[in-house]
């Protein structure tokens, strides 16, 4: 009795095991999005204008430099910030101003946002800035039908063709 | 806060392991054997793996159809095999969280052990990042996920200049490389986890890698009919222009990751951050005054001496320096490694209750596997260097003849399938292993050398699993399993001092494997045998001591039966054994007498005998349990305290 009962408790602990693994190998599941939701994912690396233009070094200046460092423009090598916004249907969704990268100030600006929005025909309008002065030089507005659990990404490339360099995917 | 936590782990934790020892016992309790039980499904998921990894494509779009293929196409091997793959990842996640628990509730970690502690976490580590890597592979929609949400969790860190979640913008961004990249991560981290296994389990004397055979069979059996009822399989292939709404995730793998989400990537860092360094402090922590000093070993009669290291109980020193002290479960549970401590203090450490009552702590006992000492100790040990000749080993042997002597008792001769003779000593015994689990233990009954074949008395116990199977089944030519030899030899290092033997039934097969012995090796010490049973049919061989009274003049056989019927025509001595030998030697001083007949027969001897001058030191025994009781083994030979 006492053997039977140990294989008993044997197997409840084997079948605890199996239970423990099957369930939380799978369960329970996790919700990374409402069911009614679309993504819109803003992402790209942009190396913006530089902060002060170019200037050509006067004669004296250059006399100055080593021979083998004497270049007519000077350069500095600070980039400007890049301020993104974009917004749907007429309301902000999102803003950011994105320092250039590197020690010196002179790398490009990345940006990766999550925006999780209701599924549905949106307007969608993205303006981008990389210079000190003037406004937005990069606009792009367009409506995207986004069906539940789409992604719709929006990239940047400053040589891309068309208005504004912004790229919807 | 953290002694409290560790308090109240250890508390759960000691009731569970009692719980499982009614279940398992001690021997094969899963909870002493979480470390070698992950080993062993380390060894699962490779073999599972390198099957998996014969069929699998790595490319973007052949990564999952070949997965896709080698589970349902081949859903009776190939499925199965990942079914493994994915449930052994997943025990071994568990084994070693609950390892690592176990460790921290019993103060484990501490000393020397850091060292296991901290290798154990960098395995914890690695285990991860193998694991989540695999995942990867399959590049469903649980591998986007882990994709996406892993780059996102690392770009928070501000040394990438490009985030890395732009790999996985587009489903152009992935290539054919990046799969033949995460396959050479996925089995280059394994090896590295092989080798640092190696250097973790190296601190530790005898640190057990290989759990108990039953267990393993239990471990694959689970793991098989869980791959039956539950086969691991893939979700929707992965498209990075849409995101599942919901995910399956693999918790124990994965739980941290809806962290991401729900706090932030920053957040989910700083409590990474806080865990680990809490995992790194613990030791620190927990150290306590018995995990702080070295001290000195000393072991009596036999005079070895060693050293232990901060934390390190007197077993795991003993093992490291080759002193060959006794051990069965070694987590305070079976009180095999129980000794006594002459001199000196030590810390208990923790063991089950039952293990070590405190009579027997009062009287100087200690599990030698849980003690730490505190300060320089001086312990019992009869050291047998003979013993180091005559190493256990696991082997089948046949049964080669069987021979009934009487009603109840069956003389059986086993030939171990293994080559060559097996190496043992007199007073040592075997433990044969039962199919299912359990083990029962028999002295040996024949001299060293005599035979290749182990002999064997075995007495039916009414109920008894073993000697029913024995008497009613067991034919010539039927194979077993046991383990052998096992016990420490009776050491006659005082071979011209005269000696009594007391056996009581079966307990006749110790002595005559210790008096052919001595006959053999021309012991010239007087020597009384005290056969003691109940009726003239238990003295099943009285035939040989008769022979050897003849044949030796040092020797002299006395039987002497408690119940002897009128029918019986018994000549010979009546009463208890013991009683006999004291009538016959008033005073025992100057005097051995080893005994080797039931507990209740020794306990009702040994103060008499002490009364009356035998010294305890002089005293040995070899007590066992006629019972039905799985746990049923002979004692040790040892001085009686």
């Amino acid at each position: 009795m006492k053997r039977t009962l140990q294989y008993f408790g044997q197997a409840c602990a084997y079948a605890l095991f199996a239970a423990l693994l099957g369930y939380f190998s799978t369960s329970p599941a996790y919700q990374q999005l409402p069911d009614d939701y679309a993504l819109v994912k803003l992402s790209f690396s942009h190396a913006a204008q530089r902060k002060h233009p170019c200037r050509e070094r006067s004669a004296e200046e250059l006399a100055k430099l080593a021979r083998n460092m004497r270049i007519a423009k000077d350069c500095p090598r600070e980039r400007s910030n890049v301020v993104v916004e974009l917004e749907m249907d007429g309301q902000p969704l999102y803003h950011v101003v994105l320092p250039p990268s590197g020690l010196a100030h002179d790398g490009v600006s990345s940006v990766y946002r999550r925006l999780p929005v209701r599924a549905g025909t949106h307007r969608f309008v993205v303006r981008l800035k990389d210079t000190e002065q003037g406004g937005f030089g990069y606009v792009r507005e367009e409506s995207v039908s986004l069906e539940a659990g789409r992604v719709l990404v929006i990239d940047f490339k400053a040589d891309a063709p068309g208005a504004g360099g912004f790229v919807f995917h | 806060m953290i002694r409290l936590i560790q308090r109240f782990s250890q508390f759960v934790m000691l009731r569970v392991e009692n719980s499982l020892n009614h279940v398992f016992r001690a021997e094969l309790n899963p909870l002493y054997q979480l470390g070698a039980i992950a080993y062993f499904l380390f060894w699962m998921v490779a073999v599972s793996g390198l099957y998996i990894y014969a069929f699998y494509r790595t490319g973007v779009h052949e990564a999952y159809s070949s997965v896709e293929s080698l589970t349902h196409g081949q859903w009776y091997l190939g499925g199965i095999m990942r079914s493994l793959h994915r449930y052994a990842s997943d025990g071994m996640v568990l084994t070693m969280l609950v390892h690592m628990w176990r460790n921290f509730a019993m103060n484990r970690l501490s000393g020397f052990r850091a060292f296991s502690w901290y290798t154990g976490l960098v395995l914890l580590l690695l285990l991860y990042v193998s694991g989540i890597n695999g995942y990867w592979l399959v590049w469903d929609q649980l591998a986007q996920f882990i994709a996406v949400a892993s780059t996102e969790w690392l770009d928070w860190l501000p040394i990438f200049s490009n985030p890395l979640v732009r790999n996985f913008l587009l489903q152009e961004s992935v290539n054919d490389r990046f799969f033949s990249l995460l396959s050479f991560a996925h089995i280059g981290t394994p090896l590295v986890m092989l080798a640092l296994i190696t250097v973790h389990t190296q601190r530790v004397s005898g640190a057990r890698t290989q759990p108990s055979r039953q267990i393993a069979i239990g471990v694959v059996v689970t793991l098989l009919v869980l791959a039956l009822v539950k086969p691991a399989v893939s979700q929707a292939r992965a498209d990075l222009a849409s995101v599942a709404a919901q995910i399956n995730l693999d918790w124990f793998f994965l739980m941290s990751y809806p962290l991401i989400y729900k706090w932030s990537p920053g957040q989910l860092w700083a409590l990474g951050g806080g865990v680990m360094t809490l995992f790194l402090l613990l030791p620190v922590l927990a150290r306590t005054r018995h995990t702080a000093g070295s001290f000195q070993i000393t072991t009596v009669p036999s005079a070895r001496s060693f050293s232990t290291k901060p934390g390190e109980t007197i077993l795991e020193a003993a093992i490291r320096q080759d002193v060959l002290l006794a051990y069965g479960c070694r987590d305070g549970a079976c009180g095999t490694c129980k000794g006594s401590v002459l001199r000196g203090e030590v810390d208990y450490g923790i063991y089950q209750a039952h293990a070590l009552s405190e009579q027997e702590k009062r009287a100087g006992k200690a599990l030698f596997c849980c003690a730490t000492p505190l300060s320089d100790l001086e312990i019992e040990y009869f050291e047998n260097e003979s013993l180091k000749q005559a190493p256990a080993r696991t082997m089948g042997c046949r049964v080669e003849t069987m021979r009934r002597v009487a009603p109840d008792v069956m003389v059986l001769l086993l030939r171990p399938l293994t080559a060559g003779a097996l190496k043992f000593f007199p007073s040592q015994h075997i433990d044969i292993l039962l199919d299912g689990g359990g083990r029962r233990s028999f002295s040996f009954a024949n001299a060293l050398g005599e035979t290749e074949c182990i002999e064997l008395h075995v007495r039916r116990i009414p109920g008894g699993r073993f000697t029913s199977h024995v008497f009613t089944q067991m034919k010539t030519g039927d194979t077993l399993r046991f383990e052998g030899p096992l016990g420490t030899p009776f050491v006659d290092d005082d071979r011209d001092s005269p000696i009594i033997f007391v056996a009581g039934a079966t307990g006749f097969a110790p002595v005559k494997s210790i008096l052919e012995h001595a006959f053999h090796t021309g012991s010239k010490g007087r020597k009384w045998l005290y056969w003691g049973a109940r009726s003239p049919s238990d003295l099943y061989d009285i035939q040989r001591p008769e022979r050897w009274q003849r044949e030796h003049p040092n020797f002299m056989f006395v039987p002497v039966l408690s119940a002897p019927l009128p029918e019986d025509h018994w000549q010979g001595r009546v009463g208890l054994v013991h009683e006999a030998i004291l009538q016959d030697f008033p005073d025992l001083s100057g005097f051995r007498v080893y005994a080797c007949a039931s507990l209740q027969m020794v306990q009702a001897a040994r103060p008499a005998f002490l009364a009356h001058g035998l010294s305890e030191s002089a005293c040995f025994s070899d007590a066992f349990l006629m019972s039905t009781h799985p746990a049923a083994q002979p004692a040790e030979p040892r001085p009686l305290k």
